[in-house]
């Protein structure tokens, strides 16, 4: 008797989520959002991202000295991967016209006398002008002048010194007193697309998932047949179990096409073990998922959720401190931040991802989705009973 | 379960329901007996379908007590694995076809395969089943509403304008399956508005300014009649 019972339980909790994955797959605006849309997106950033670094930045440099030594400069500046010389306009009133159009984004203008002072020993300077209305470029731009002209620098003192009259290993021993070793670790060619490409991709499906998840209940309640699972007398919570079960389903079926181009079409850096990952991704689709259906008890209609779902969905990515730091943020926010399972997500990502962070070290991740889920359950529970009364 | 068995099947006791602060029931009594088919009588608005989705355990109501085969609501609600309702507006899920609401319904109100293919075939809906429902005919609708509200063989049906604006057809298959259903021993409570549909009940409860009063069909009749008549004095009164 208790095997036909429980035979029975099993047959509706399955013909609710056949139904759950059907009205999913019938929705054809939903099928393409949920499925092509995050697939979509990671296949155009890694194409976007398919040269992994800044480089060939439009550059443009104004020789007022045309000597041997500003001609030597430009051929190292040349010689940087980041910068493109495209331009050598005449005079800084050019340089300061192409910068404005657009057409260089890094401006160097190498003084009168550059290759006499050099020779004589003297300090002298160049200008670098940089477009800071594109970070990325300034960024890039910046740190590859410094570059340059330090070894430029250098290599001019230690000559000088040698004219002095000291030997080459000494002058170079005196002049880098102290070396400075600069080493990258977990991503050692700081490549844009190692960083970027997942993260977009993972931002937009769980965007979408959040979006999904929104219409969880007030999908059900708000609309004219939940009087037949009210009437039948079957418990809305055991209603509600099998339908969240398809969904968490759907969700962890629509990452792995995203993580399967990822890992091993486009060959990101995964440094922790494939089960590790999806176990992550399980406890955060479990967190976004009771978010969602948070959102979907509290608001009277399935529009005003989905809109719920989007306002917190869409910044959250911003929010999370993957593009920019949560230390740089301003306290409240930084604090607040945390509230996001987004942000217990893509920050355990980019730990497990780029350092294999054992189980030990994301204990505090997985304990912080998992208190949110815990919560956003029990409001959604607490909500929906007393919408009932 | 011992609570489902005794009588009377319905049992209502100075019932208020008040939604959006305005009181639309007010202190209703009311017994339904075992085998009684009570029909609930109204205009719009009167609050017939307010009463009828109380006594369906689909609401919640402000005071009283209300008693379904022994189960005092709201809290226990057994008594709906013997029940079945059919809305007045139309509540089949509106995303899945007719077999699959069917199918569907049945699962959530535990009936065996057998059940749906019998109320498939009693209600004549073997050409509908892939049909989704939202395409489907008024009468064909509620023949598909009622089988679901049958597929669980309840011993108590709910029916708010079961048979309101549809095809000749439909209505007699209707009409003829509540008449079996009634005659196994069935209890039946019927929401309606026309007043051609009275003689078909053994008792009618008139719902009017919140309140309700129990008559035989024969005295809504006279009622009505006498109702229509003032009116259309009135209105002779007004044109003279």
């Amino acid at each position: 008797m208790q095997a036909i019972r429980w035979a029975q339980q099993m047959r509706n909790y399955l013909i609710i989520m056949r139904r759950e994955f059907y009205y999913m797959w019938q929705d054809r605006v939903l099928r393409y959002v949920l499925i092509i849309g995050p697939v979509l997106a990671i296949l155009f950033f890694s194409y976007l991202y398919s040269f992994q670094n800044v480089t060939d930045i439009p550059s443009a440099v104004v020789d007022l000295d045309h000597s041997a030594q500003s001609r030597e400069l430009i051929r190292q500046l040349s010689n940087a991967e980041n910068l493109k010389i495209e331009n050598y306009p005449e005079t800084y009133k050019e340089l300061e016209s192409l910068i404005d159009q657009g057409i260089a984004a890094v401006g160097i203008v190498i003084p009168e006398n550059y290759g006499q002072d050099i020779m004589s020993g003297k300090q002298t300077r160049i200008l670098g002008i940089i477009d800071g209305s594109n970070m990325i470029y300034a960024t890039n731009a910046s740190s590859t002048l410094i570059q340059v002209t330090g070894m430029i620098s250098a290599e001019t003192g230690i000559k000088t010194m040698v004219g002095m009259g000291m030997n080459l290993q000494e002058a170079t021993e005196a002049y880098q007193a102290i070396e400075f070793k600069e080493e990258a670790w977990y991503n050692p060619t700081l490549n844009y697309a190692y960083f970027l490409i997942l993260a977009l991709a993972l931002n937009m499906w769980q965007q979408c998932c959040v979006m999904a998840a929104a219409v969880n209940i007030i999908g059900e309640t708000g609309v004219k047949s939940w009087p037949q699972v009210k009437a039948s007398g079957f418990s809305k919570w055991k209603f509600f179990l099998p339908k969240s079960l398809m969904h968490l389903i759907i969700f962890m079926a629509l990452v792995l096409p995203i993580y399967y181009i990822g890992f091993v079409l486009v060959k990101l850096p995964l440094c922790c073990s494939f089960g590790s990952l999806m176990g992550f991704t399980l406890v955060f689709a479990l967190a976004i998922h009771s978010m969602g259906t948070m959102m979907s008890s509290l608001t009277n209609n399935a529009v005003d959720s989905t809109r719920f779902g989007m306002i917190v969905a869409l910044p959250s990515f911003i929010l999370c401190g993957y593009t920019w730091p949560l230390e740089s943020m301003p306290a409240v926010i930084s604090k607040a931040a945390w509230i996001l399972p987004q942000t217990w997500f893509f920050q355990g990502f980019n730990h497990m991802t780029f350092k294999g962070a054992e189980f030990h070290a994301m204990k505090g991740y997985y304990l912080g989705l998992l208190i949110i889920t815990v919560v956003c359950y029990a409001v959604s529970m607490m909500a929906t009973a007393r919408s009932e009364r | 379960m011992d609570a489902i068995e005794t009588n009377p099947m319905i049992r209502v006791e100075d019932l208020q329901q008040v939604i959006s602060r305005q009181v639309v029931l007010d202190r209703i009594n009311l017994t339904v007996e075992r085998g009684e088919c009570l029909g609930i009588f109204g205009t719009r608005g009167s609050g017939k379908t307010s009463l009828l989705h109380i006594l369906a355990g689909i609401d919640r109501f402000y005071s009283g007590s209300v008693e379904v085969m022994g189960c005092k609501l709201p809290r226990q609600q057994e008594f709906k694995k013997k029940m079945g309702l059919l809305t007045q507006k139309q509540s089949l899920f509106r995303d899945l076809r007719t077999g699959e609401n069917i199918d569907f319904i049945a699962g959530l109100k535990g009936a065996a395969k057998q059940d749906m293919e019998e109320v498939v075939e009693e209600y004549e809906l073997q050409d509908y089943l892939k049909e989704p429902v939202s395409r489907l005919d008024a009468g064909v609708y509620q023949r598909v509403s009622l089988a679901c509200a049958m597929l669980n063989r309840p011993e108590l049906l709910i029916l708010d304008e079961a048979i309101k604006d549809i095809d000749i057809y439909s209505r007699c298959l209707i009409v003829n399956k509540l008449t079996e259903f009634k005659g196994q021993g069935g209890t039946l409570l019927c929401g309606f508005s026309n007043i051609e549909f009275c003689p078909q009940m053994d008792r009618v409860g008139w719902l009017e300014d919140r309140k309700m009063s129990l008559m035989s069909p024969t005295q809504v009749q006279e009622k009505w009649e006498r109702l229509v008549s003032d009116a259309g004095h009135k209105m002779g009164t007004a044109n003279a």
